[in-house]
């Protein structure tokens, strides 16, 4: 190992990143589109999306309502005569019950859960024309979800009030109620929630139900998740689909659990389930997690047997994986294959190669590429940088990565530990001590590292330095 | 990967990281040169080199090398020139282990 780290992790960020991406926004970016389900989906899911973020928009539309309620004061006494005081003037009162909705919300965001139901209480009997909708309630909902501390009750309360005034929490309420638990570390309570929901008759829909698997994955045990699961199947007969799969095997892949990964992959398909791109880019990346990157090659057979088009995060896996496991060769075919295939390569994909090139002590190959790729209109990020100086670096071509690094520094791109380490050492190694102490300066100056660690890295790179001395090995 | 993973552990090793951030009472010839009574002894070399920048004390011939002024000379054993590679450790005899 000890040749790869640095160039190695730079790439792997960014092949992370990158294949993270589609993996987590599958369920709102794939499911529209299969054609069954996709009558119903597509009316809820805008007003889904809306809802979690009705917040900023009823925000962004105070300022154009006149005089538009700032609550300084918490107190509901205070709130009450400032709505007075406000429908007493004609001129102030649209017709709009968004206008009420962000009153009561501007008021909410600073008071207590009761406050805000007496104070739609008095809005109500105050000003009749105007009648609470869904969106009224749940901006209480969401009030109410932020103030569990234990137990469920104000939830519950809310809930009540919501099914007592005509408006029976549905999917939508599931889901704010959801979301607005698990964003503020309620994971059990929302599991409960979401249970005591199912029973009666507002179940999660996918993407709710997603986004609890997702969340425990970060959040919580592999057994706590597999038994929310396991329970919600059991009890309410909701089933995991291909994206939860997509998001659970994405998840042990990452923490390197391969017997779950091929269980889950069993699981996958005793369950009817087909597995597209989304789940053979999991797949790769998972070998790539686990330091089997050459696997990744029957992985894209299997996907050509099946039939399943691989699109620019497979072939950016492939070709990080065929590098990271010193198939270089095979690597530069599948750059080629991606371009035929209509694919342009981006920085990810050039990165990852020139990691191939440097590990196999071929930096300037990869400096080649580097030229090829600005040729071709991609710009290099601060990874492809990093990768570079550290292969450089590394093949001992301190001159190529002192001019190197002047570009980065001209360009203000950050060092990452590793090649700062690398580079450190080499500029050490020849005597340049007095250089070394400026990327010093410059590691800390551009915020690369903290102080900490850049400092820590000197020290002992100087440590290294005078012990090697002592040996004769280095002048 | 085993020398950053060593890193790693330097700076994730609480000890060591406080060795290096504490706030120390500094001793007074320290104290003189540093105008504070208190720094850590990362902040002490930061002050120390960017002293030697701010008055162009490195050798004009060997840029490796301090010459050092009176008032560095104070705090860094008395030497007449010093290497860089040995500021750090020079510094930390300022910092003696807290005793325990």
């Amino acid at each position: 190992m000890g040749k790869l780290p640095p160039s190695l992790r730079s790439a792997n960020f960014a092949v992370n990143t990158l294949i993270k991406t589609p993996s987590s926004s599958v369920p709102h970016s794939k499911i529209p589109s299969p054609s069954p389900p996709s009558t119903s989906k597509p009316h809820y899911f805008p007003k889904k999306s809306l809802s979690p973020k009705r917040k900023p928009t009823s925000n962004n539309q105070q300022p154009q309502l006149p005089s538009i309620v700032a609550f300084d004061s918490t107190t509901l006494s205070d709130a009450k005569t400032l709505f007075n005081s406000l429908i007493s003037n004609p001129k102030n009162v649209p017709s709009d019950p968004k206008f009420y909705n962000s009153i009561l919300q501007s008021f909410s965001s600073n008071s207590t859960l009761q406050d805000s139901i007496f104070f739609l209480n008095h809005m109500i009997k105050t000003h009749p024309p105007f009648s609470p909708d869904r969106f009224t309630y749940h901006v209480l909902l969401i009030q109410s979800c932020k103030s569990v501390d234990h137990s469920l009750s104000p939830v519950h309360q809310v809930l009540n009030l919501m099914t007592s005034n005509g408006f029976p929490p549905n999917k939508v309420s599931t889901d704010i109620a959801v979301r607005t638990l698990c964003s503020s570390n309620h994971e059990e309570q929302a599991i409960e929630l979401v249970k005591e929901l199912s029973s009666k008759d507002s179940p999660p829909d996918t993407y709710t139900y997603n986004f609890i698997v997702r969340h425990l994955c970060k959040n919580r045990s592999l057994s706590n998740m597999n038994s929310f699961i396991k329970e919600m199947r059991d009890g309410f007969d909701i089933k995991p689909d291909l994206v939860t799969y997509t998001i659970m095997i994405d998840n042990v892949c990452n923490s390197k659990n391969l017997r779950e990964a091929t269980r889950l992959l069993g699981v996958l398909s005793e369950e009817g389930y087909k597995p597209d791109c989304y789940v053979y880019n999991t797949i790769m990346k998972g070998y790539c997690m686990l330091s089997q990157g050459g696997e990744v090659l029957s992985v894209y057979k299997k996907m050509q047997e099946e039939g399943v088009k691989p699109d620019l995060v497979t072939y950016n896996t492939l070709i990080y994986g065929l590098s990271k496991s010193g198939r270089v060769k095979d690597a530069k075919k599948f750059l080629s294959v991606m371009m035929e295939e209509g694919h342009i390569p981006d920085a990810v994909t050039y990165t990852s190669l020139m990691n191939g090139m440097c590990r196999e002590g071929d930096p300037l190959g990869a400096l080649a590429l580097l030229e090829r790729m600005e040729a071709r209109g991609c710009a290099p990020n601060s990874c492809t940088y990093n990768t570079l100086l550290h292969g450089l670096c590394k093949a001992r071509l301190l001159d190529k990565g002192m001019e190197l690094y002047d570009v980065m520094k001209k360009n203000g791109m950050k060092l990452e530990t590793g090649s700062y380490g690398t580079f450190l050492r080499a500029l050490c190694r020849n005597g340049r001590v007095a250089e070394a102490y400026e990327v010093f300066d410059y590691a800390v100056e551009s915020k690369s590292l903290t102080d900490v660690a850049a400092y820590t890295t000197l020290e002992s790179t100087l440590k290294w330095l005078k012990k090697a001395r002592e040996q004769g090995l280095v002048i | 990967m085993l020398p950053q993973r060593m890193k790693k552990a330097m700076t994730d090793n609480p000890k060591k990281l406080a060795n290096l951030i504490d706030l120390v009472n500094l001793p007074s010839t320290l104290r003189e040169f540093m105008g504070q009574s208190q720094t850590s002894r990362l902040g002490c070399f930061k002050r120390v080199w960017s002293y030697i920048k701010e008055n162009n004390l490195q050798d004009p011939n060997n840029k490796n090398l301090v010459n050092c002024d009176e008032k560095l000379k104070s705090i860094l054993l008395g030497k007449p020139q010093v290497e860089l590679t040995e500021l750090p450790t020079l510094i930390k005899l300022h910092f003696p282990k807290a005793p325990r």
